[in-house]
Parts: structure tokens; sequence; C-alpha cells
């Protein structure tokens, strides 16, 4: 009984996310306003974390397996894809790259001048 | 014969067994081999097409079951706010340093990519299908609408982008010597969203809710920065 609760919470508050996300004006998904009004909800202590863990441990423990169907669907569009194999192939390693060393050197650089401004403690 | 076959591969729990099988042989093949390339999701996918091919088993068949899974997809993101929540303090001592990182990232990964498809001669709406691909699939889905692009192909450059980023994690975290698991996580969720969170979450529980927090964030962002792109 206690895991259908569980799933009943998230399944409520992902409909609400949907509901949220059609009133906007601006596209934000609704699995991400979801995902901030389940926040919401924790800060404001209206759901406790036992009252989601065992459903979400389950959904963080297993989230690459969710993603399959959505990778097999690439098939349909293989001649699309191999057409441009090459740039597509070169524009997904060279930016994926980039992008996580601009970032992650972000967090550093920024880490690091607020430890020397605020006269160093641990990085 | 033949009928059976078409009945049996059109039941739901078809394409739930057939993901369920394929993931737990890439599970195994990733323990037993423990190789980062070994990626327990890429063998799934790679497998289960195979199987597909291999006996003709239409893509509507399979997605009967895979739909389904994908229904998980929204409550999965979701539950990203218990780890974030688990990590407030740190969300609250990192503030500024994760959101320039998110921020960072997301003009790094557009702006990259719009130069790359300029540089390649691709045309305008391979581009915008294109531009959106580091975030998370139902953020790109909808930018990539939005600005004319062709979703399906957005689709597979998400997950492609993800999986690169989740496969080449451990690489990457040692070629760039990130070890601030702060900023390793700020990294993963910023380069590929959810799939490279699942990874994350591996490397640690502050990496994943870090990531957790960055893929959101740089959903958000990526959002609002669209908002501004010409159409």
């Amino acid at each position: 009984m206690q895991i259908i609760v569980q799933i009943g919470i998230f399944f409520l508050i992902c409909l609400a996310g949907e509901f949220l996300s059609a009133l906007l004006p601006i596209p934000v998904p609704g699995s991400i306003l979801a995902m901030l009004l389940l926040f919401v909800c924790l800060l404001l202590k209206w759901i406790r974390p036992e009252h989601i863990e065992k459903k979400s441990d389950f959904l963080l423990g297993n989230m690459a397996f969710f993603f399959i169907p959505a990778g097999v669907g690439i098939v349909e569009q293989l001649p699309l894809l191999l057409v441009n194999l090459g740039p597509l192939a070169v524009i997904c390693v060279v930016t994926t790259v980039l992008t996580f060393a601009a970032s992650s050197g972000t967090v550093r650089l920024v880490l690091w001048l607020q430890n020397r401004k605020g006269g160093g403690s641990d990085e | 014969m033949s009928e059976i076959f078409q009945t049996i591969t059109s039941s739901p729990m078809f394409g739930v067994s057939l993901c369920i099988v394929t993931f737990a042989a890439g599970v195994a093949l990733n323990k037993k081999l423990r190789s980062p390339i070994v990626n327990p999701l890429l063998i799934a996918i790679g497998l289960t097409i195979a199987l597909l091919e291999v006996f003709h088993i239409p893509l509507e068949n399979f997605d009967e079951g895979g739909d389904f899974i994908s229904m998980f997809l929204g409550p999965a993101t979701a539950a990203l706010a218990l780890s974030i929540y688990r990590q407030l303090e740190l969300l609250r001592k990192n503030f500024l340093p994760i959101l320039l990182g998110c921020l960072a990232g997301c003009v790094t990964s557009m702006g990259s990519v719009f130069l790359l498809c300029r540089l390649f001669g691709l045309d305008d709406a391979l581009t915008a299908s294109l531009l959106p691909k580091s975030v998370t699939t139902p953020i790109a889905m909808e930018i990539s609408e939005q600005a004319g692009g062709i979703v399906p192909i957005t689709v597979a450059m998400v997950v492609i982008t993800g999986i690169l980023g989740a496969v080449a994690a451990p690489l990457l975290i040692r070629v760039f010597r990130v070890k601030n698991p702060i900023a390793a996580g700020v990294g993963l969720g910023a380069a590929s969203h959810a799939v490279g969170t699942s990874k994350a979450l591996e490397l640690g529980e502050v990496q994943g809710a870090m990531s957790g927090i960055s893929l959101s964030i740089s959903g958000i962002l990526t959002v609002l920065i669209s908002l501004f792109l010409p159409r």
C-alpha cells in the first residue's frame, strides 16, 4: 500500500506539472515544473522525504533504464542521421566536451574566487 | 506462426520485457568488463535495435511497451527534487558557482553547436534541431519545435549526447582534472542532461544531486535564451 501511495504522489505532482505547463506562456516542460513543485513541497514540509523516498530511490537508481525506448527510437531517423554522419558526430563530441569543460571550469573558477575573497576555506 | 509472432510482439509486455532483458545483459557485461565504454544503456539500446532488426519486428510493436517505460521519464525527472533537497546545504552554500557554471554551459553548448553547424553548412532546420541538444529531452523537443527544427532528430541527438556524456564522464573528469564533486556534477548535468545525471548518481550522491540541479537550471536557462533567438 505504501508504495502505491508514493506512486500516487508522483503521478499527481506530474499531472500538476502538466497543468502548469499548459497555463504558462513560455514552453517549460511539465516534468521540470513537477520537479520544481515537488522541491517547493519538500521545502515547505508539505511532503516529507520519507513520504516519497521508496519511489524516488527506485526512479533515481534506475534512471538509465527509462531512456532505452527513447534511444531505440533513433532507428527511425537513421537515414537522415547517416547522410550527415560526419558533421553530426564531430558536433556531438566537440560540443559535449566543450560544454563540460566550460561549466565545470566556471564552477571551479567561481569557487576559487569566492574562497580567495572569503579568506580561503577548503576548496 | 507469423500471426502468433505478431500478437506476442505487439503486447506491451514484449517491449518492457525486451528492455529489461537487454538492460540486465548490459549491467552484467558492465560488471564483468568494468570499462566505462561498456555502458549498460548503450548496450541495451544496441541489443534492442539489433533484435528488432534481425527478427523484423516493427518499432510500433516495441513501442507498445516502450511508451509505458517512457512514461516514467516524467516522474524520474521529478524525483530529482528529492536528491536536490538532500543536498540543500550544498546548494545554498554554492548557489553562485552552480548558477554561473550552468549559464557558461548553456551558452557554450548553443554557441558551439551554432558555429559548427554553420561551419559544416548544415541547413537551418537541422541547426534548429541540434541547438538544444545538451538539455533534457522534453525541454529540447519544445525548443526545437518552436525554432522550426525536426523533432525526432532532436530526440536522437539529445539521447546520443547524453549517452556520450555518460560514457565519457570518467574520462572527462580525469582529463580536465575535476576533483571537486560539485564541479563534476554541474558539468555532467549541463553537458549531458538526465543521462549524464544517471551516471553522476553512480559516481556519488553529491555528483548526482549537483547534476540534477544543473540539468534543471540549464534546461530553464536554455528555454530563456532560446526565447531571444531569431526565428
